[in-house]
């Protein structure tokens, strides 16, 4: 377009287009970038942005859809805090359990398997690394369904193969005591893309370092501990932070397998905050609910951040 | 580039952008034509439920523009999240004239002043009349206030698969409240139905309860049948007075204990864990895992559509013999601009000549009296079909007419948020890990905080 016009154009034009510095092209370039961009901040400010500062205006009123908005204070949060809302800490002490034994055991084992899948022995990587990954582009209501089939207790496949090794069976997702450490099982099932990350991680650690190992006469564990291990701690953190948001975000299972049950033994605290809004519509307790939630991922985010300061190796100096 | 280029280029983008956006966003304005004089009004009309309830209430809406023919309704058939669609609705003021509304919800939002009051209608009605209607069926928010009727009625019986009661060596199931079978008897009957695989039923020596091939009795651990036991024991969700939580007096806590032992003490019934490996209800009848269940009159649509053959019985009777009624209910939106015209439509749907299909299929009951004394009437739904076998119009049908309990949605405050916290505790009273009582009493702390009596006091 710009070619054409200046072919087009008069003298003048050119000319004065030789005077252009580079600050106009710049120019133009900033405008033409914000306009291309523009459906996305849009996007962003009109679906994201606004409804969160809504939600955080309704969390001081009393708005369940169907009312007058009437502002009052504090106390959806007095309400939360002080246990008139009998489910409030309920669902904290689950997500909290879900949370601490979700995210190491799947950061742990998706890094074993981008370990394994690594290895230069393994024959039909490709495919191995395509099978390991399938999991998590499978919809997570059909991966429910099947996992619901799985620990059914009477006809279940895994029962059966516990009562066929006579080991001894458990009621799985219908018992209280069970219930999160299944679930937890269940999302093991896709750690797929933390294992993507890991296995990109793994395979961006100069082989040089390696080789300075086996110079040094080091072995194997040597080679994983001193070389490995720092060099991916950037990527577990990263793994970390985003495994810890999204257990705190567990839904699913909750909505589809076990409806918060039994006895609210899996009442995670979206579902718990979900069922406040969208089945006992209330509207501004919920947004209370929710930002609750923001201000807790905030900080547990920003005290790991503080934290990785004395473990994660950045090559380049953290910059 | 020139600046009017520019401007042109940004206009077009944002003209784009925000086409996209506000074109979900028009609402269709009413139109002015109109039929032999009369303005012709636009109605909407909002519900749920099956396809087959889309099919029969489409219809309906369709034979009920051709009777007023300057009438148009446009069916908003919402089968899913259907009061989180309708709040959004609400919210954005695009409420349809009238429709269904979800038995949680209809009380609090006519306090929000959502709904016109049914009994203005009523009052200067000469065809549909406030005592033509069951009790069970108004949902009021005051002594004189009603945000709407029920949809229907709907009770519970106890249905059964007629061949393996034949099987067991056992009589039909009474039907009448004078032959009711008392709590004992009623355990004696599923005991005989509930068969080990060695072919022991409860009542024999050998019988393992571990390896059971054949439930007696099914019940889903829901509100509704455990409080038609409850209501049978003379006992409630309050106490009469509205005042004290009435699920954990010893009354109920009876009832109560008496459903959990059929599944931890009789093992007769599966646990909700064993439910879990049954198939749907209506298959496990058919397919002999279960002989037995406590049923909501809605049932009968699905049963009719399996191959067996479907008996029914009363209740069994404690201290009475009663059933609790359900329904959604049907409002009118106070944001009308029609009034008349809504209240004309919710009359005809009112009707259930209109949705026969639905009666007659087994879905839904009569909201009028009349359907349910009348042999002519009764005739046109209630026998004489597949979906209704012998003895319903004893064991549903009067019962619903005369010992009918409305459930507490249709008259306790804040009855969502305590059910909330009473279903999952009785979870553990399913499961055998509770008693009723320990289980009630342990939740009365949480409960008695959200009692504020019923509506119409």
């Amino acid at each position: 377009m710009i070619l054409k016009h200046t072919k087009k154009g008069a003298t003048v034009e050119k000319l004065k287009h030789k005077i252009k510095t580079g600050s106009s092209i710049h120019k133009r370039e900033t405008y033409f970038g914000v306009l291309f961009a523009l459906p996305v901040i849009l996007g962003l400010i009109i679906f994201t942005i606004g409804p969160m500062i809504a939600s955080l205006v309704l969390s001081f009123t009393n708005y369940r859809g169907t009312n007058a908005i009437e502002f009052i204070g504090f106390h959806n949060y007095i309400r939360l805090f002080n246990g008139e809302d009998v489910f409030f800490y309920k669902s904290l002490k689950v997500t909290f359990y879900y949370v601490i034994l979700s995210v190491p055991l799947s950061l742990l084992s998706a890094f074993l398997v981008a370990l394994l899948l690594n290895q230069d022995v393994i024959k039909g990587k490709a495919l191995f690394r395509t099978i390991y990954y399938l999991p998590s582009i499978i919809p997570a209501v059909a991966t429910s369904m099947i996992w619901m089939w799985l620990f059914n207790p009477d006809l279940g496949l895994i029962n059966a193969a516990l009562s066929f090794l006579r080991l001894p069976t458990s009621n799985w997702i219908y018992a209280e005591k069970t219930v999160i450490p299944s679930l937890v099982i269940m999302s093991l099932w896709s750690v797929g893309s933390t294992m993507v990350i890991f296995l990109a991680g793994l395979q961006s650690v100069p082989r040089s370092l390696y080789e300075a190992v086996v110079v040094d006469g080091g072995n194997v564990l040597h080679k994983f501990w001193y070389v490995t291990v720092p060099m991916m701690t950037p990527i577990i953190f990263f793994n970390l932070i985003m495994g810890c948001i999204g257990a705190f975000q567990a839904f699913t299972a909750a909505f589809i397998i076990t409806e918060g049950g039994p006895n609210n033994a899996s009442l995670f605290y979206n579902y718990y905050l979900y069922r406040e809004a969208f089945q006992f519509g209330q509207m501004g307790h919920a947004s209370a609910i929710a930002w609750i939630l923001f201000v807790i991922l905030v900080s547990i985010t920003a005290v790991f951040f503080k934290w990785q300061k004395s473990w994660v190796y950045y090559e380049s100096g953290g910059q | 580039m020139k600046k009017s280029q520019k401007l042109l280029t940004l206009c077009l983008m944002l003209a784009i952008i925000f086409s996209g956006l506000f074109v979900g966003c028009t609402d269709k304005s009413t139109s002015d034509s109109s039929i032999d004089g009369k303005e012709i009004v636009n109605l909407k009309f909002s519900f749920w439920g099956s396809p087959f309830e889309k099919q029969a209430m489409e219809k309906a809406l369709k034979d009920f523009e051709a009777e007023y023919d300057w009438i148009k309704v446009e069916p908003l058939y919402i089968p899913s999240d259907y009061t989180a669609k309708l709040t959004a609705m609400i919210a954005g003021n695009t409420a349809p004239d009238a429709g269904y509304i979800s038995d949680s919800v209809i009380l609090r939002w006519a306090e929000d002043d959502l709904f016109l009051n049914i009994f203005d209608f009523l009052e200067n009605d000469s065809v549909l009349r406030k005592e033509d209607i069951l009790d069970t069926a108004f949902y009021n928010w005051a002594p004189d206030k009603c945000a709407g009727l029920a949809t229907a009625q709907e009770g519970f019986a106890l249905m059964y698969n007629v061949e393996m009661f034949q099987k067991a060596g056992l009589p039909p199931a009474p039907t009448t409240v004078e032959d009711a079978w008392s709590w004992d008897e009623f355990v004696e009957v599923c005991k005989k139905l509930t068969i080990d695989e060695n072919g022991k039923n409860a009542t024999e020596v050998g019988f393992d309860h571990r390896k059971i091939k054949q439930y007696g009795l099914q019940f889903d651990n829901y509100a509704g049948v455990y409080l038609t036991v409850v209501a049978s024991n003379n006992g409630g969700w309050l106490t009469e007075d509205g005042k004290d939580f009435g699920l954990n007096k010893p009354e109920a806590l009876e009832a109560l204990q008496k459903l959990a032992d059929l599944i931890n003490v009789h093992h007769v019934s599966p646990s909700p864990v064993q439910m879990k490996s049954l198939p749907d209800t209506s298959i496990a009848l058919q397919t002999n895992k279960i002989a037995m269940t406590i049923g909501g009159n809605w049932s009968l649509l699905d049963f009719a559509q399996q191959d067996f053959q479907l008996g029914i019985g009363i209740m069994p009777k404690l201290d009475s013999c009663k059933t609790m009624v359900l329904s959604g209910g049907t409002a009118i939106f106070k944001t009308t601009k029609h009034p008349e015209e809504a209240w004309l439509l919710y009359r005809y749907l009112a009707n259930p000549e209109v949705s026969l299909d639905l009666h007659a299929g087994g879905l839904w009951m009569p909201i009028l009296r009349d359907w349910y004394t009348d042999p002519q009437l009764i005739g046109k739904w209630a026998t004489g079909n597949d979906a209704h076998p012998e003895g319903y119009t004893d064991a549903m049908m009067n019962q619903v007419l005369n010992n009918g309990v409305a459930m507490p949605a249709f008259n306790v405050r804040n009855y969502g948020q305590m059910r909330a916290i009473v279903d999952p505790a009785l979870d553990l009273v399913w499961l055998g890990e509770e008693t009723a009582e320990e289980a009630m009493k342990r939740i009365e702390p949480q409960i008695i905080p959200l009692i504020e009596g019923y509506y119409t006091n």
